[in-house]
């Protein structure tokens, strides 16, 4: 009995000391992550392939980088390979603002596109059943389709 | 004549060369290597635990050294290696006058400064999230602003934490965590990645500090950043923490602001918020993030009952076409809908093909309307700022059973339910170490009363939407009295509970919980007992004035466990720090009853 004790208030010992702690590696990557998010592997790079992307290489001190989503934690690289890792974290925000044609993601998107963000916005809308033809598609099918919009316009 | 005049000006110009090597150490190095001084004697060590850091072989204890001998490498060219990582250091000596050779070209950190485009600094606060008693203070971060074009999305969100890879589930989490087990480090991501974090997968508010740097300090901070992201540092849960270690980089960047003297022994992550706001002309900004489940709650709670109502039905019936409101009105309805259904999902809540149906037939509902939403986006909140401080005294005076006492009590950290909760999770207590002395007049005792070593309560009303639990822990060595004997001593008592919550308006809560108890102590006959309660409670939050009630009747292995229990609690603030509060107990165990009284003072400091 003695030994269950001392463990409870082990137990709520750590739960005292652990109140500062914030722990790196336990929070994932983005909610992209959970739900919509591409393939990786081949996906991204038959992205790469077709866009202007690079994925090169980016090796760090260990401590930093890797947001556990890309290799190297940073906004990098062209427009393709940018918009890739942004639709990969933000795509259920992207689609409901796409849905409804504006908002934060559209700004972001047409800041990485250097294109007018109303206009963005516009597209999105007009072309929405495009971007979005299923409730399956990813991110990577999905940056493929707001660069193939984009270049149309 | 003239040879010696040559020679005489070329010593006067030698000499200073030589002083370059024996520059004093100021505040400005101290803070770039992040010395600080010792407590029981003159001198530093530094903080940083990464010998890669260091030139100098005694340069985490010897700042002069490591001074002499980062001249020494910068002074002459070449040994791009050691060079490339410590970049601001340069930038320090160029600052100072020495005479240095140029800074080799560094691939890596020109890449850094590409990707980050820096326009700013601001230092991140995001509140508590009640489901992780880890993040219960609340944590900070830092953000690079970014100039890239389009939103602060892009912008680079910068962490200090530990690395607990594989011990975390361990028991031994507490101890690695105060011995310095851990080490920590800094990350860098996307700003829209933290975002995704704390605002949409752990529902906490994201409160942004806009910072008034120089571009020259700008500048020097992406280096500093650059420097120390490369290091590692020994992780302890009350000091060096994540909040601590922005405090010493802040510094770094302006060594006047001086902001980790503020933190010599407990960093707690709202207090350094306050210290760097305290700071003049540091602050220029303050933006309000608010999580998902706030922009919920807000947009539900700006509805017409009509909106409301279909709402609600819509949700249930997964039938999006809302036949009974005009274009606006479904855009409010869906968008709010869309953002629930996230919120359910991330909450598993739905599994993930459900959870893909219903947000494509809302968004394919949402597509086809013309108009937008009239509900303005929430854009404020109860400033953190705005918060009473986290320490607590309180001077009191009570009756128990006739017999007069005074009483004192002190509480480190953090904040209870009657304390006033402007600025903090509604409904959640975290009250860390609070110590309790009381002296008994008749009897002439003073004694320990009670030694909280943590009380966690979260009492989070259920509503048509969200379904969060209520939760209480507590850990506490407490004074009994045996009510057959009289006889009074020490027992460690354990509460685990849980229930749910109602609000049955914005003010008033009620609450059902089932605790757990194991109380154990020399004193208690047999040692020990077991315990089970059923509670029922109120909680009245009018802001400046606070009620708790609670009632609660316990079964025991043993008699003296076995109680009755009413408890009463109400608190008035006078100001932000200053309230006055009025407590009732009473309880009954075999038979007898112990009445109880306090009337105290409350300062936060």
């Amino acid at each position: 009995m003695k030994k269950l004790y001392l463990f409870s208030l082990l137990i709520a010992g750590a739960l005292a000391l652990a109140s500062n702690a914030s722990a790196i590696d336990s929070t994932g990557c983005g909610l992209g992550s959970m739900a919509w998010r591409g393939q990786s592997g081949i996906g991204p790079q038959v992205l790469a392939a077709t866009t202007n992307g690079s994925f090169g290489t980016q090796t760090f001190g260990i401590t930093f980088g890797t947001s556990g989503c890309d290799p190297n934690g940073r906004v990098t690289g062209g427009t393709g390979r940018m918009m890739l890792a942004f639709l990969e974290n933000n795509m259920e925000q992207y689609a409901l603002d796409a849905a409804a044609g504006h908002g934060e993601t559209i700004e972001t998107m047409a800041g990485i596109l250097n294109m007018d963000s109303e206009k963005l916005g516009e597209m999105s809308k007009q072309n929405f059943a495009t971007l979005f033809p299923n409730e399956n598609v990813d991110a990577v099918e999905l940056t493929l389709n707001v660069l193939e919009m984009v270049k149309q316009a | 004549m003239m040879k010696w005049a040559i020679f005489i000006l070329s010593w006067l110009w030698a000499v200073p060369v030589w002083a370059q090597t024996s520059l004093d150490v100021d505040d400005a190095w101290l803070a770039l290597g992040h010395y600080r001084p010792s407590f029981w004697s003159d001198t530093y060590t530094s903080t940083i635990d990464s010998e890669n850091f260091f030139l100098s072989k005694d340069g985490k204890t010897s700042p002069e050294a490591e001074l002499s001998a980062t001249i020494e490498l910068f002074s002459k060219p070449g040994n791009e290696k050691q060079k490339c990582p410590l970049p601001a250091r340069y930038k320090y000596l160029k600052r100072r006058g020495v005479k240095l050779a140029e800074f080799p070209k560094c691939e890596e950190l020109e890449k850094f400064y590409d990707d980050l485009q820096p326009s700013g600094v601001t230092l991140l606060f995001t509140d508590a999230y009640m489901n992780n008693p880890s993040s219960l203070f609340g944590h900070t971060l830092m953000r690079v602003d970014t100039k890239r074009k389009g939103t602060q999305l892009l912008a680079h969100g910068l962490n200090y934490g530990a690395f607990t890879a594989g011990k975390e589930n361990s028991v031994l989490f507490a101890v690695w965590g105060l011995t310095g087990g851990y080490f920590g480090g800094f990350t860098v991501k996307p700003y829209y990645d933290i975002i995704n974090t704390y605002n949409n997968i752990e529902n906490r508010d994201i409160w942004e500090l806009n910072l008034d740097l120089t571009p020259e300090e700008l500048d020097f901070f992406v280096a500093h950043l650059w420097e120390i992201g490369h290091t590692q540092t020994r992780y302890y849960f009350f000091t060096q923490n994540c909040s601590y270690m922005l405090m010493e980089t802040l510094d770094a960047v302006r060594p006047s602001l001086k902001l980790a003297d503020d933190f010599p022994v407990q960093t707690i992550p709202l207090d350094t918020l306050k210290a760097v706001y305290s700071r003049p002309g540091l602050v220029k900004n303050i933006n309000y993030r608010p999580s998902r489940q706030a922009k919920i709650r807000h947009r539900y709670n700006n509805m017409s009952p009509k909106e409301q109502d279909a709402y609600i039905q819509a949700i249930k019936n997964q039938d999006f076409s809302l036949p009974a409101l005009d274009e606006s009105e479904k855009a409010d309805v869906l968008e709010t809908a869309y953002q629930y259904v996230q919120y359910q999902y991330v909450a598993k809540e739905l599994e993930l093909a459900d959870y893909r149906k219903r947000s494509f037939k809302i968004l394919m509902a949402r597509n086809k309307l013309t108009e937008k939403g009239k509900i303005a986006e929430l854009s404020k909140g109860q400033s953190p700022l705005e918060t009473h401080e986290a320490m607590r005294a309180t001077l009191g005076m009570g009756v128990r059973n006739g017999e007069v006492f005074e009483e004192i009590s002190y509480r480190p950290a953090y904040h209870s339910l009657t304390d006033n909760n402007y600025g903090f999770l509604r409904g959640a207590e975290i009250n860390f170490l609070n110590t309790i002395i009381r002296h008994y007049d008749n009897s002439k005792k003073t004694v320990l009363q009670e030694f909280n070593l943590v009380g966690i309560k979260s009492i989070s009303p259920m509503d048509k939407m969200f379904q969060p639990i209520s939760y209480a822990i507590d850990a506490k060595i407490e004074r009994l009295m045996n009510p057959q004997t009289e006889e009074e001593g020490y027992a460690f008592n354990l509460k685990v509970g849980g229930g749910a919550s109602y609000a049955l308006s914005d003010n008033l809560w009620v609450y059902g919980m089932l605790n757990n108890y194991a109380a154990y102590g020399g004193f208690l006959p047999h040692d020990q007992y077991l315990g089970l309660g059923a509670a029922v409670g109120t909680f009245a939050d009018f802001n400046r004035y606070r009620l708790l009630a609670e009632a609660e009747k316990v079964w025991a292995t043993h008699k003296i466990g076995s109680a009755t229990k009413y408890k009463l609690e109400a608190a008035l603030s006078l100001s932000t720090n200053m309230a006055v509060a009025a407590e009732y107990s009473y309880r009954q165990n075999y038979g007898r009853d112990i009445e109880e009284a306090v009337f105290s003072t409350r300062w936060y400091f």
